[in-house]
C-alpha cells in the first residue's frame, strides 16, 4: 500500500471538520442561529455560548455552523453545474474536432477573460442580490475551466488502442465518449472539482462581504466578516471566527485537492518531493 | 467481398501506399506479410475506412457491391457495425481498464441489433464459450487486468465477432503473445472463419503464422505487393526475391546454432527515401540497372503473380 501524500490527510481532516459541522448545522445548533438576547451582547465565550455572542446577543458558533451549511450548498451547486456542463462541453469538442471544437474553446477563452465579480454584480442587478445569484455567477464562470481540463483528457483518450477498437466495432462518437472517454477523465475533472471548490467558498464569501450573496438573516461567513468590520476595535473576535472558518476550509479543499491529484499523477508527486 | 481498386494513401512526404488492387472473396482467408512500413496495415484500415484524417486514401472501395469510394463516415460506422471487424495486436491496450470485458462485449450487440441488457450479457456469454475463453460466466464481470494476454485477445475476438461480420480482420494478432498461445489463437481464427464462412484477413510479419492461417498470401514491401499466390505457392514455389528473402529467414529447428541465420541485407528506407521503382532495389541480390527507376508491374503466373523485373526477364528469356 502506498503512503498517502501528507497534503491529502490534512486536506481530508479539514474537510470532513467543516462538512460535519455544516451537516450538523441541518439538525442541531447550539442555539437558534438568529434568536437575539441583546441584553446580553458582545458576551465573552462561556459554558452556553462557545464562542461568544455578537452584537445582537446571537450565539456565534450556531451562525458559524449555519452559513457553513450555506457555503457548502453554494459551493457544490456551483461547483456541479460548472463542472457538469464544462465536462460535457469538452466531450463535445474533443468528440467533434475541426470547428465545433474550434468554436468551444474559443467560446471559454471568451468566459476566462469574464472576472467573476463583474458577472455577480451584473447579476444581482438585474435580479436582486441572492445566493441564487452567486450559484449561477460561480457555476457559468466555472465551465471554462472545465471544458479545458475535459477536453484535453479526452483528446488523449480519443488517441488510445480501445478507442480505435471500439469504432472499428461501429461505436458512434457520442456512445465512445459515454462509455470509454468520460470514465477515463473523471480523475482530472474530479481533482479540478476539488481545487475549484476551495476557489467557489472564497468566492461566495467574497461576494456575500459585499452585500451580493446571503441576505439577513441567513449567516454567512462573508456577511458576518462585513457586520464585524464596523465594530473592528470592540471586537474583533467577531471578525476573527468566520475569518478562521473561511480559511480552514479554503485551505482544506486546496489540499485535498492538490492530494488527489498526487495520487493520481504519482510522477508529479515525486518530482515535487524532489524539488 | 471487397475489391480494392487503384487504391492509394498519401501521407505528407509522399505516397505510404502505392496504387494497388486488392480483392477477398466472402469466406476466403487472405494474408498479408511484410515489415512494418510495408504498408499491410493502411491497406487493412482504408478497407475499414479509418485511415487516419491526416492521410489521403485515393481509388476505389467496393464493399459487397456498394461503392464506399466516398462514402460519410456514418455509412462507414454502420459498416463496420454489421460487415466489417477488426481485432488488433496490444490486446491490454486495445480494452478499456474501467470497463467489465462484458460490458465492452455487449455495447455494441445493444447498439446495433437492439438487444436488451440481459439479451446482450447471454449472447456475450455463448460468443465467450465461442472463442473459448475460460469460465465465461465468470469472466463477464472481469476487467481487462484480471485477464491474461491469451484471454483479453479473446475477449477482443469476441467483440469483433459480436455482429457476426463478413469479414474479420486481424492486424498482428499474435505478435504479442506467447508462442504457444499464438498457436492456439491463430487456429481459434481458423476454426471460427470455417464455421461461420467469415473472411479472414490475417496480417503479420510471421510468415509461420499466416501460412497455418490462410489459403491466399500478399507479400507487401515499401507501400507495395511484391508477390501475390496461394499459401502453397509462396512458401515453396515464391518468384520474387524478397520473399525468398523473408523464407531464408525463417529459423530453423535443424540448423538452429549450427550457422547463423541469414538476413536480408540493409533495412526499410523511410517512406519518402524507399527507390521510386522497385521498392526492393537497393536490397535485392539480384538487381538489374533499372530496378530503381522502373517500377516493375504485378505478372500474371499461373499460380499467382510477381512484381519483379528479373523475373520477367528470366521467364521472357527462358522462352
Amino acid at each position: 500500500m502506498r503512503r498517502l501524500p501528507v497534503n491529502l490527510l490534512i486536506g481530508g481532516a479539514l474537510v470532513t471538520l467543516v462538512i460535519s459541522a455544516a451537516s450538523l448545522s441541518v439538525i442541531w445548533t447550539p442555539h437558534p442561529y438568529a434568536a437575539m438576547d441583546i441584553p446580553n451582547k458582545f458576551a465573552p465565550p462561556s459554558a452556553t455560548h462557545w464562542l461568544g455572542t455578537d452584537q445582537l446577543g446571537r450565539d456565534l458558533v450556531s451562525q458559524l455552523m449555519v452559513a457553513a451549511g450555506n457555503s457548502m450548498m453554494v459551493a457544490l451547486l456551483a461547483v456541479s453545474i460548472g463542472a457538469l456542463l464544462g465536462t460535457v462541453l469538452g466531450l463535445v469538442a474533443a468528440a467533434r474536432g475541426g470547428w465545433t471544437e474550434e468554436a468551444i474553446m474559443r467560446l471559454s477563452d471568451l468566459g476566462f477573460a469574464f472576472p467573476t465579480l463583474l458577472f455577480a454584480i451584473m447579476l444581482a442587478a438585474a435580479f436582486g442580490p441572492s445566493l441564487t445569484v452567486v450559484v449561477v455567477a460561480i457555476a457559468f464562470i466555472n465551465i471554462p475551466t472545465f471544458a479545458r481540463v475535459a477536453r484535453a483528457s479526452a483528446r488523449q483518450v480519443w488517441h488510445r488502442d480501445y478507442v480505435f477498437a471500439a469504432r472499428a466495432a461501429g461505436m458512434n462518437r457520442f456512445a465512445i465518449s459515454r462509455d470509454h472517454i468520460l470514465p477515463n477523465i473523471a480523475a482530472p475533472v474530479i481533482v479540478q472539482a476539488t481545487i475549484e471548490f476551495a476557489v467557489a467558498i472564497l468566492t461566495e464569501a467574497a461576494l456575500s462581504y459585499l452585500g451580493l450573496g446571503a441576505q439577513p438573516p441567513a449567516p454567512s461567513w462573508g456577511r458576518m466578516l462585513s457586520e464585524a468590520q464596523t465594530l473592528m476595535y470592540l471586537a474583533p473576535q467577531l471578525a476573527i471566527w468566520p475569518g478562521l472558518c473561511i480559511f480552514i476550509a479554503v485551505l482544506g479543499f486546496g489540499l485535498l485537492g492538490d492530494g488527489l491529484r498526487d495520487l493520481s499523477d504519482p510522477r508529479l508527486g515525486q518530482r515535487r518531493a524532489h524539488d | 467481398m471487397i475489391d480494392l481498386t487503384d487504391i492509394h494513401v498519401d501521407g505528407p512526404t509522399g505516397p505510404l501506399l502505392r496504387k494497388t488492387n486488392f480483392s477477398i472473396a466472402a469466406g476466403e482467408r487472405v494474408g498479408i506479410v511484410g515489415e512494418s512500413g510495408s504498408g499491410k496495415t493502411l491497406l487493412a484500415l482504408s478497407m475499414m475506412g479509418m485511415v487516419s484524417d491526416q492521410l489521403t486514401v485515393g481509388g476505389v472501395i467496393n464493399v459487397e457491391g456498394r461503392d464506399m469510394t466516398s462514402a460519410s463516415e456514418v455509412d462507414w460506422r454502420l459498416l463496420r457495425a454489421r460487415r466489417l471487424s477488426m481485432i488488433f495486436q496490444e490486446p491490454m491496450s486495445a480494452l478499456n481498464p474501467l470497463r467489465r470485458v462484458g460490458d465492452t462485449v455487449a455495447a455494441p450487440l445493444m447498439r446495433h441489433q437492439g438487444y436488451t441488457r440481459e439479451q446482450a450479457r447471454a449472447r456475450a456469454l455463448s460468443l465467450f464459450e465461442e472463442t473459448g475463453i475460460t469460465e465465461p460466466e465468470r469472466r463477464l464481470s472481469q476487467y481487462p487486468h484480471q485477464l491474461s494476454g491469451g484471454q483479453r485477445q479473446r475477449v477482443l475476438i469476441a467483440l469483433a465477432l459480436a455482429c457476426d461480420p463478413a469479414l474479420l480482420i486481424a492486424d498482428e494478432p499474435t505478435s504479442a503473445l506467447d508462442a504457444e498461445v499464438a498457436l492456439r489463437i491463430t487456429d481459434l481464427l481458423v476454426r471460427l472463419s470455417r464455421e461461420r464462412d467469415m473472411a479472414l484477413l490475417f496480417i503479420s510479419h510471421d510468415l509461420a503464422a499466416v501460412s497455418r492461417t490462410t489459403e491466399r498470401i500478399i507479400v507487401m514491401y515499401g507501400g507495395d505487393i511484391m508477390e501475390t499466390g496461394s499459401t502453397r505457392t509462396i512458401m515453396h514455389a515464391s518468384r520474387h526475391p524478397y520473399t525468398k528473402g523473408l523464407l531464408a529467414a525463417r529459423p530453423a529447428l535443424s540448423t538452429l546454432g549450427k550457422r547463423r541465420l541469414p538476413t536480408i541485407p540493409g533495412s526499410v528506407p523511410p517512406p519518402q527515401d524507399l527507390p521510386r521503382g522497385c521498392r526492393f532495389a537497393g536490397r535485392c541480390p539480384v538487381e538489374m540497372a533499372h530496378c530503381a527507376t522502373e517500377r516493375p508491374a504485378l505478372i500474371l503466373t499461373s499460380t499467382g503473380a510477381a512484381a519483379c523485373h528479373r523475373h520477367i526477364a528470366d521467364d521472357s528469356g527462358g522462352q
